[in-house]
């Protein structure tokens, strides 16, 4: 099915956008997408090629300045060309490759083939709309603080906060924890973490993950697991130190990030004074993830 | 986890009707968004909707990661239903098809304020108004 498309790209005011949708649903088109530019906007529009003539669309041009007028906006620009039509359900996936992370992982797009490559643990995401995808400074910096912590058959049990992807989660398990419990409030993050727990074969009753923050986790810990990582928002760290120290045995350890940089001391005072002790701080780009342990 | 927003698209797209087609496809695959779990939560959330334009706003994370609002139906969408008419005119100076109140007017102002490049309540109407006399609605009080 080879097709092209006439896309009209229109530079306007945002006081315009009303009109002109009402003007590009009039002309067939089937929606419309905007971005803003500064203070202004772009709208871009598509037909198919076989249903317009270029002529047509100088007229829809022509129509909209007069709408502009009649409005008293300053006139908008419209421009067209054509595209190809593509696979769009797919071609999104061109952006995403196997990446490398820290000296033990290999985070690989779930449609590409499963890499042979035997010095890595491969981790296959499959990236939807929950947070969580290897390719933040945060989601890294956690991973390699996993891995440091993580070694086959030392069986540790660990807790994810706001799990989001799971890539955390299925990480952990893959490193050699024995048991993960996840939480996040966001049910899209909890599916996708049950998703992605599958895809990698990971037994379900190893990795539990349910709908909720730390009180929920708290409920679902059978016993106090030996370290947990939360990778949500300096504020959110903040609020939930309190509670912290409850999910953890004696000695147990904390990975968490989504700080930036400029608020590390504040997140490690809040932290201290609640009896964890800061062991690092790794930095990335603007972010940072700090390593603590209990008292 | 905390991420920078690295752009900000807005569709107006038919409830429970999105697909990778554009402007879905263009729109959102330049970005390296997973364009197909946008169209399933976007019809997810619309379906009860089905048969009007429900525009959405799309914030991309730098690890093409997402998250979306549904906004408000467009202006001219609101006026149809408020005249009660298919279509608008294609000479609105000179051929009116159908009329709202003043009233309408300023009750679909009221839903379209929180999106409109308006500060008050006039500047939507002002804003919705132009949509209007476009369309060949007449407004009448």
């Amino acid at each position: 099915m080879s097709n092209s498309w006439w896309e009209i790209k229109i530079d306007c005011v945002p006081d315009l956008e009303e009109n002109i949708f009402w003007r590009l649903s009039e002309f067939g088109c089937k929606g419309m997408s905007t971005q803003k530019q500064g203070k202004e906007i772009t709208i871009s529009a598509y037909i198919p090629q076989t249903q317009v003539k270029l002529l047509e669309i100088s007229d829809l041009s022509l129509q909209l300045e007069d709408d502009a007028n009649e409005i008293g906006s300053p006139l908008p620009v419209t421009k067209c060309n054509l595209i190809d039509e593509e696979d769009w359900s797919s071609s999104w996936k061109q952006h995403w490759q196997p990446q490398p992370i820290g000296d033990r992982l290999l985070i690989n797009p779930a449609w590409l083939e499963v890499p042979t490559d035997p010095d890595r643990t491969i981790l296959q995401l499959d990236p939807g709309v929950a947070f969580g995808t290897g390719t933040h400074a945060t989601t890294q910096l956690c991973l390699e603080a996993l891995e440091m912590r993580l070694q086959p058959g030392n069986g540790l049990t660990i807790a994810d906060i706001g799990c989001g992807s799971g890539i955390l989660s299925t990480a952990a398990f893959l490193l050699g924890a024995k048991q993960i419990y996840a939480v996040d409030n966001d049910p899209l993050a909890v599916k996708a973490t049950g998703e992605n727990r599958d895809l990698n074969g990971i037994p379900a009753a190893n990795l539990i993950v349910e709908l909720g923050s730390i009180d929920r986790l708290q409920a679902m810990l059978p016993e106090p697991v030996d370290g947990f990582v939360c990778n949500i928002l300096a504020d959110v760290i903040v609020q939930l130190a309190p509670s912290m120290s409850a999910l953890v045995k004696p000695k147990g350890w904390a990975i968490l990030s989504g700080i930036l940089s400029s608020q590390v001391a504040d997140v490690s005072h809040v932290l201290e004074q609640h009896g964890w002790t800061v062991g690092t701080v790794w930095n990335r780009l603007e972010w940072s993830c700090i390593n603590l342990k209990y008292k | 986890m905390a991420k920078k927003v690295v752009a900000i698209v807005k569709l107006a797209l038919n409830a429970g009707k999105a697909n990778p087609a554009p402007p879905v496809g263009p729109a959102l695959g330049q970005h390296g968004v997973n364009i197909m779990a946008f169209c399933k939560e976007y019809n997810a959330k619309t379906a009860e909707q089905t048969g009007t334009v429900i525009p959405v706003e799309i914030s991309i994370f730098e690890d093409r990661s997402f998250t979306f609002v549904l906004k408000t139906p467009p202006a001219s969408v609101l006026i149809k239903k408020a005249a009660k008419i298919e279509t608008g005119s294609n000479e609105p100076n000179k051929k009116k098809v159908g009329q709202i109140t003043t009233a309408q007017l300023q009750e679909i102002a009221q839903i379209k304020l929180p999106d409109l490049n308006a500060n008050d309540i006039d500047a939507a109407m002002k804003i919705v108004a132009g949509t209007a006399r476009n369309m060949g609605v007449a407004i009448v009080d």
